[in-house]
């Protein structure tokens, strides 16, 4: 089953007087429970596509389909209903709430979303638990590590049980383990719940353990690799 | 409550700047507060001293009298009066007549405001009398005897005892005069009081004026200046039986000077409370905006994440909400306390002015103590409240606007 269907999809942003082309008539689709990665050099249009599919941005010209919306055409309310239900993002630089405890920022889209707080609890200890950070709920993020930052950023961003999650350069500020172990981690969740994931990387360790990966150069696709096992 | 907890915890992100902001917005609300309570104090101190050397809180008069202060325009006292005094809240009903005059002694002589009044009955009220010595009051009155400004007293060359005559032209147009002895002498601290004032007994004043037992005022003081709005009503009923027509007056109508004294302090007052509020406005705005710009991409991620920029606009109200609430508890308590201080202990201006000071025709005591205006105190709080939500509009509609994309750009 297609989650998201790019056609013909341009981006150009002014730069002062000058229009910039970001992505230039991709075409793209990709089925859910993917784990794909897109990969190209800094300025090739990453983290355009992210935004894009993330309802944060809307093309210049071309359709696109995401979960069953049609993003290029909704309203800014029902994008931020999109983002809200149907997107997890991760960030390169964790975006942490940094007056919330680690268990309060995982709860946190759980409570945009209106969840009672005793089903949030229950679902975020779940997740801790699961993700080796028991006993850390209670930290504020200046208290955790940059890996352990970023597990509480996954965990918000998987709590809701969205259709997709969007991660960009979410590896970018970890060392080499802490990298591996959010990559093993992310294809246990890929793999146990289904979860899609998109991610945008330079990384050769990333881009290793991506099933699909889809390059692009100067806003256009050049390579795709289609679903690898 | 989870907007609450994270409202709360935003506004001790620096704590420095939060405190000083709710410590500036409540000493400014407590400001305010002490600051009216004491005028307040100082009004009713005005109004108590001025209506019962003058008009009363209610005074009755016949028409026209107060715009013409024509001495013909007298009434007999009635059965009414009495009715008056047994209404609840008064506490007295002073009956007055006025004429213009003039005294002479062996030495000189002046043109004098001649005031017939009912001396007993004023003695404990009128504020003119209350510096007389105790024995000079309880002796009884004889029919000749007058209470004299001391400026007056000392222009004519009288002491306690001395005779002088008063000239006055009766109700036919001729001239009557009468032997007083001087049997007190008024030290107001007014000028024009101490200058020109003679307070002898009405029943004899109006014997001159060919009046009869005739009075021109009936000063109705009570026993609380806030009872006059219940009181006045029952005063107007009962006087539309009298065939004269006699109007009750509220003292605001009967002393236009001392009320347009207060209403113009009142004024300034109430300017000043403005610009400390205005001041206070601008500090709110000032840490919620600097607040707000600190966490624009904050800002951004959440509306990244799905929230509504209506959310987000109540995130940052509900700081300046919480702000408000802290600034209106704190401030009010020490207004309060500092009221209260005020209210028994009083502020002492003997270092700043002279014993006594004069103000719209009324004599101020150095030593001023504050009244409670609950009613008012917690509207200014309430204000404080609402100045602080509608300071954090402006901040939060910055918030809502955070681009997403832009935002994350950056991170």
């Amino acid at each position: 089953m297609t989650l998201i269907e790019l056609n013909n999809i341009t981006k150009r942003y002014m730069s002062g007087n000058q229009s910039v082309t970001a992505i230039a008539g991709l075409d793209l689709a990709v089925r859910t429970g993917e784990f794909v990665v897109l990969a190209g050099p800094s300025g090739s249009g990453k983290t355009s596509v992210l935004n894009l599919i993330g309802g944060l941005d809307r093309p210049s010209s071309g359709t696109m389909t995401v979960a069953g919306c049609q993003t290029d055409m909704a309203t800014d309310r029902e994008l931020a209903d999109f983002r809200l239900n149907m997107v997890g993002f991760i960030f390169q630089s964790y975006n942490l709430i940094p007056v919330l405890t680690a268990a309060e920022n995982a709860e946190f889209v759980l409570q945009l979303q209106g969840i009672p707080a005793p089903i949030r609890h229950a679902r975020v200890t779940e997740l801790f638990a699961e993700l080796g950070m028991e006993g850390l709920q209670n930290r504020r993020p200046g208290d955790l590590s940059g890996g352990q930052q970023q597990r509480v950023a996954i965990i918000r961003a998987i709590a809701s049980e969205p259709a997709l999650v969007l991660a960009d350069e979410a590896t970018a500020n970890l060392d080499s383990k802490s990298s591996t172990d959010l990559l093993e981690m992310m294809r246990y969740l890929n793999e146990t719940k289904g979860t899609t994931f998109v991610f945008s990387s330079h990384d050769p360790l990333v881009i290793e353990q991506a099933r699909r990966v889809v390059t692009l150069h100067d806003g256009r696709m050049v390579s795709d690799t289609g679903s690898r096992a | 409550m989870e907007s609450l907890k994270l409202a709360w915890r935003n506004l001790f992100r620096h704590r420095m700047r939060t405190c000083i902001t709710v410590l500036g917005v409540s000493l400014s609300l407590a400001l305010v507060q002490t600051y009216h309570n004491f005028t307040a104090g100082v009004y009713a101190y005005m109004v108590d001293c001025g209506v019962k050397a003058g008009s009363g809180h209610i005074a009755v008069y016949r028409p026209q009298y107060l715009a013409d202060r024509n001495p013909d325009l007298a009434f007999a006292p009635a059965p009414e009066d009495e009715d008056i005094a047994r209404i609840p809240g008064v506490r007295a009903v002073l009956p007055r007549f006025y004429l213009p005059a003039l005294a002479q002694s062996s030495r000189e002589n002046r043109n004098i405001q001649l005031v017939g009044a009912d001396v007993p009955r004023e003695a404990g009220l009128n504020p003119y009398l209350r510096k007389l010595p105790r024995e000079v009051l309880e002796r009884p009155m004889r029919k000749r005897d007058a209470f004299v400004g001391a400026g007056l007293a000392r222009e004519l060359g009288l002491q306690q005892g001395s005779r002088f005559v008063i000239t006055v032209q009766n109700g036919h147009g001729e001239l009557v005069s009468e032997l007083f002895h001087l049997r007190g002498i008024i030290e107001s601290g007014i000028r024009d009081v101490d200058t020109s004032l003679v307070m002898a007994m009405r029943e004899q004043v109006s014997a001159m004026a060919g009046a009869g037992n005739a009075t021109h005022e009936l000063a109705i003081i009570l026993d609380n200046a806030d009872m006059a709005a219940s009181v006045f009503p029952a005063v107007r009923q009962r006087l539309l039986s009298s065939p004269e027509g006699l109007e009750a007056v509220s003292w605001e109508q009967a002393m236009p000077n001392l009320y347009n004294a207060i209403r113009w302090d009142y004024v300034s007052v109430k300017f000043l409370s403005f610009i400390v509020l205005a001041i206070v406005t601008i500090g709110v705005v000032n840490t919620l905006l600097m607040s707000v710009m600190e966490r624009m991409r904050e800002f951004g991620l959440t509306l990244a994440l799905g929230a509504s920029p209506g959310r987000v606009r109540l995130l940052v109200m509900t700081e300046g909400l919480l702000m408000g609430v802290v600034s209106m508890l704190a401030g009010s308590c020490i207004g309060s306390l500092a009221t209260a201080y005020l209210v028994h202990a009083g502020f002492d201006l003997r270092p700043f002015i002279p014993e006594n000071l004069e103000f719209g025709g009324v004599l101020f005591s150095a030593l001023l103590y504050a009244k409670w205006d609950i009613p008012w105190m917690m509207e200014v709080a309430a204000y404080i409240l609402l100045l602080c939500l509608g300071a954090s509009l402006y901040p939060g509609i910055r918030a809502s606007r955070a681009m997403p994309v832009e935002t994350l750009r950056h991170i």
